[in-house]
């Protein structure tokens, strides 16, 4: 098998991460307007807590639920208590911003405080193996791309054919026309950190199977990797982000099957570059 | 539920009556919870920069600065060498301190980041003034904290295998490892001589420590005529390998050098074993690799027979009995169960940072006893000759047997379980090789020797 259709594989798994992650994120900044860049730190708490209930004997997927969970409750709490009495004070955008990077580290070394520097790996069989052409997936495999899969069609019928949909729509489209039609944006926007939240949890503890191991900080580099995806894809835009997450991962995957593989971030980066000068708003942005 | 109904403002007005109550909840929640976070970074910091000082000395505590990497991939250096740290800074207080004052341990970390390290170095010395010795330091951090700590004239025993430091003298800097290029050396000569492999393939991190032996492994390789099939930089903040262990895979190489801490050899070997329809492919590793911790990580993902049928890597020759073992073993065994440990815990009388930075302690304390002062310009001239011997000088093995000597009024040449020390001008103390293995429940068996001819061979 060649390397070459070998990185294309590892690519779609590597994307299928980057899509939960990126579609949460966009999903939360979408109608919450704010980019919540503590987001990677929540994924990574998330995932030690799964990884305590793992370790306690709980099959690693049902342990991925309460990640979802934990994300969900950390996404609220960080909402509640942190984001909203800055924007009920007209916080600028970039303040905001810089309030999310200060909870990045108080996330992420809080973690650490609590679990240690040395990085953790979840108990879990890699199960059946599955080949497609001259490529064989792992079980383990197969499932992230799965959760990937169903993660992309949850959020598509959520946003498409649902009540809650329609008005996070409105609320990401005008959020004070949206309060005038009479849709109530504060729950709207509640629900929303919730539900990103649980994506965000899922999130990470895919990422911690998918790593094999994972620490305090390993998700450092990794937000950068979901905000590439999410401005790639256009800022906003859940299927922006799936389309942006595919082009990162098989991007940066494909990349290393010819150069230095500890460039292949940089290659994300070119990509997204070129994009921005050819099409600023994005691949499924909005053309200005 | 999300789209108001006519007239329903009752919401807006439960929520404006309760506007100060829940507010004040906020402020309060978001005070306990920031609270709570700082203080537990403030309790894992405190936590292991406690100072482990009996109270038998009664002089006031000097602080041995265990300068290292506790975060960040390399995070299992700074504790491996906290536990050398306690283990013979225990001892030396049990046997009366050093001149009447106790030794303690402070953990610095530097997250093995040379831009993390300065200031980290620079708050040391800002808030702790009676540093009397540096460890650690090692590759990730040298190149920019020693000039520091050498300008402060506190001696050091680093753990940096970089060659510049055979070229720049800094008066208070010593090691007892070698230098990257020699251990770079090692690993081929293992290949050549010892395992007969012809093709190989490199696979470090991107961290500084780990990508100064690239350079001299290729030149090593290509002296003694085999083949380097592949030569890849791991980043150590990447989650997976797979790509890169499809390139290695296809390489179909005999062997694998690697050093990549932190999480990445382990996802990287488990991937390497994966893509190669789980035939695991040859490593040798370099000393960095004979840790608890590394072990811990690598046998979960990889099994631990893998460890003890197919991997190797060079060591310096330490001690594996007589006195200065027996005394070494004990220190270390008197910190089972103090200290957070993963692994088999007799792994640390072989991992190069526990021995060596204990041989060091160790001869800095009794450089401060036979000068008589704990001022590093001050005592830094006798860690030479007690190192190195000098004429009728009496054999020591232990901290307090020196101290014994000394006060009999002998001079003293201290042999610790990293063997005879033999410090050049540049203080540096290369030793000779051994190789190692795993054994099935992780503790290290010494496999061979490297002769000097060898080595000669692959310079």
């Amino acid at each position: 098998m060649s390397v070459f259709v070998a990185s294309l594989a590892f690519g779609v798994i590597s994307a299928s991460v980057l899509a939960i992650a990126s579609i949460g994120f966009t999903l939360q900044f979408a109608v919450t307007n704010v980019l919540n860049l503590a987001y990677a730190a929540v994924m990574t708490a998330s995932a030690y807590v799964a990884y305590e209930v793992n370790q306690a004997g709980v099959v690693v997927w049902v342990s991925a639920l309460v990640g979802a969970a934990v994300g969900a409750t950390m996404s609220y709490l960080l909402n509640r208590v942190v984001y909203t009495p800055f924007q009920r004070r007209k916080a600028s955008p970039i303040t905001l911003v810089i309030v999310s990077l200060g909870m990045t580290l108080i996330i992420e070394f809080g973690t650490q405080a609590f679990v240690g520097g040395t990085n953790v790996s979840y108990t879990m069989a890699n199960g059946p193996t599955l080949g497609v052409g001259s490529f064989v997936f792992t079980g383990a495999e197969l499932g992230i791309v799965a959760v990937a899969v169903a993660t992309m069609v949850a959020v598509h019928v959520l946003i498409r054919y649902t009540r809650l949909g329609k008005a996070m729509r409105a609320a990401a489209a005008n959020r004070d026309l949206a309060r005038v039609c009479g849709i109530r944006t504060a729950r709207v926007v509640t629900v929303t950190w919730i539900l990103s939240g649980a994506v965000c949890g899922l999130a990470g503890v895919v990422f911690g199977m998918n790593a094999g191991s994972f620490g305090a900080t390993s998700t450092d580099i990794f937000v950068v990797l979901i905000l590439a995806a999410v401005f790639l894809g256009g800022p906003g835009e859940p299927y922006g982000a799936m389309v942006g997450a595919l082009v990162i991962g098989l991007g940066t995957e494909v990349s290393a099957a010819f150069i230095q593989p500890d460039y292949k971030d940089v290659i994300a980066f070119v990509i997204l570059l070129v994009m921005l000068v050819a099409r600023p708003t994005g691949l499924l942005g909005a053309r200005t | 539920m999300f789209i108001r109904g006519t007239g329903s403002t009752r919401h807006d007005a439960w929520w404006r009556s309760t506007r100060l109550s829940r507010r004040a909840v906020r402020v309060a929640a978001a005070m306990s919870a920031s609270a709570a976070l700082v203080l537990g970074g403030v309790v894992a910091t405190s936590g292991s920069a406690t100072a482990s000082v009996r109270a038998k000395p009664k002089g006031s505590p000097l602080v041995v600065a265990d300068v290292a990497p506790f975060t960040g991939v390399d995070a299992a250096l700074g504790p491996t060498y906290l536990v050398s740290c306690d283990a013979v800074t225990n001892a030396i207080n049990e046997a009366g301190g050093v001149l009447g004052h106790p030794l303690g341990c402070k953990s610095v970390d530097t997250r093995g980041d040379p831009a993390d390290a300065v200031p980290a170095v620079q708050q040391l010395f800002a808030s702790t003034p009676n540093v009397s010795l540096v460890i650690g330091c090692t590759s990730d951090e040298a190149a920019s904290v020693v000039p520091i700590i050498n300008a402060r004239k506190v001696v050091m025993f680093c753990m940096t295998g970089q060659s510049e430091f055979t070229h720049i003298k800094f008066p208070y800097f010593f090691r007892l490892v070698p230098p990257d290029l020699a251990t770079a050396d090692a690993m081929v000569a293992i290949a050549k001589y010892h395992t007969h492999y012809k093709r190989i393939a490199l696979a470090f991190g991107n961290d500084i420590g780990s990508q100064t032996f690239v350079t001299p492994a290729v030149q090593a390789i290509h002296k003694v005529g085999l083949d380097l099939v592949a030569n890849l930089t791991l980043d150590l903040t990447a989650t997976t390998f797979r790509t890169e262990a499809a390139r290695i895979v296809a390489a179909h190489p005999d062997v694998i050098f690697t050093e990549a801490l932190g999480s990445a050899d382990a996802t990287f070997l488990s991937e390497v074993k994966q893509e190669n329809h789980g035939k695991p492919i040859p490593v040798i590793g370099t000393s960095a690799t004979i840790s608890p911790t590394w072990y811990s990580s690598v046998s979960k993902a990889v099994g631990a027979t893998y460890l003890s049928k197919d991997y190797q890597a060079d060591n310096l020759v330490t001690l594996t009995s007589g006195p200065a073992f027996e005394a070494f073993k004990r220190a270390i065994f008197s910190m089972k169960g103090k200290v957070g440990n993963s692994g088999n815990f007799t792994t640390y009388l072989s991992a190069p940072g526990a021995v060596h930075l204990y041989d060091g302690i160790n001869l800095a304390a009794l450089a401060m006893v036979e000068a008589k002062s704990t001022t590093p310009s001050v005592y830094k001239p006798y860690i030479l000759s007690i190192g190195n011997g000098s004429p009728g000088a009496v054999v020591v093995n232990t901290f307090a047997q020196g101290v014994a000597a000394l006060k009999r009024g002998k001079k003293i040449r201290y042999i610790g379980p990293g063997g005879p020390t033999s410090f050049d001008a540049h203080h540096d103390s290369p030793g000779i090789f051994q190789i190692d293995k795993y054994g099935p429940k992780g503790q290290v068996i010494v496999a061979g020797t490297i002769t000097t001819s060898q080595l000669r061979s692959v310079k």
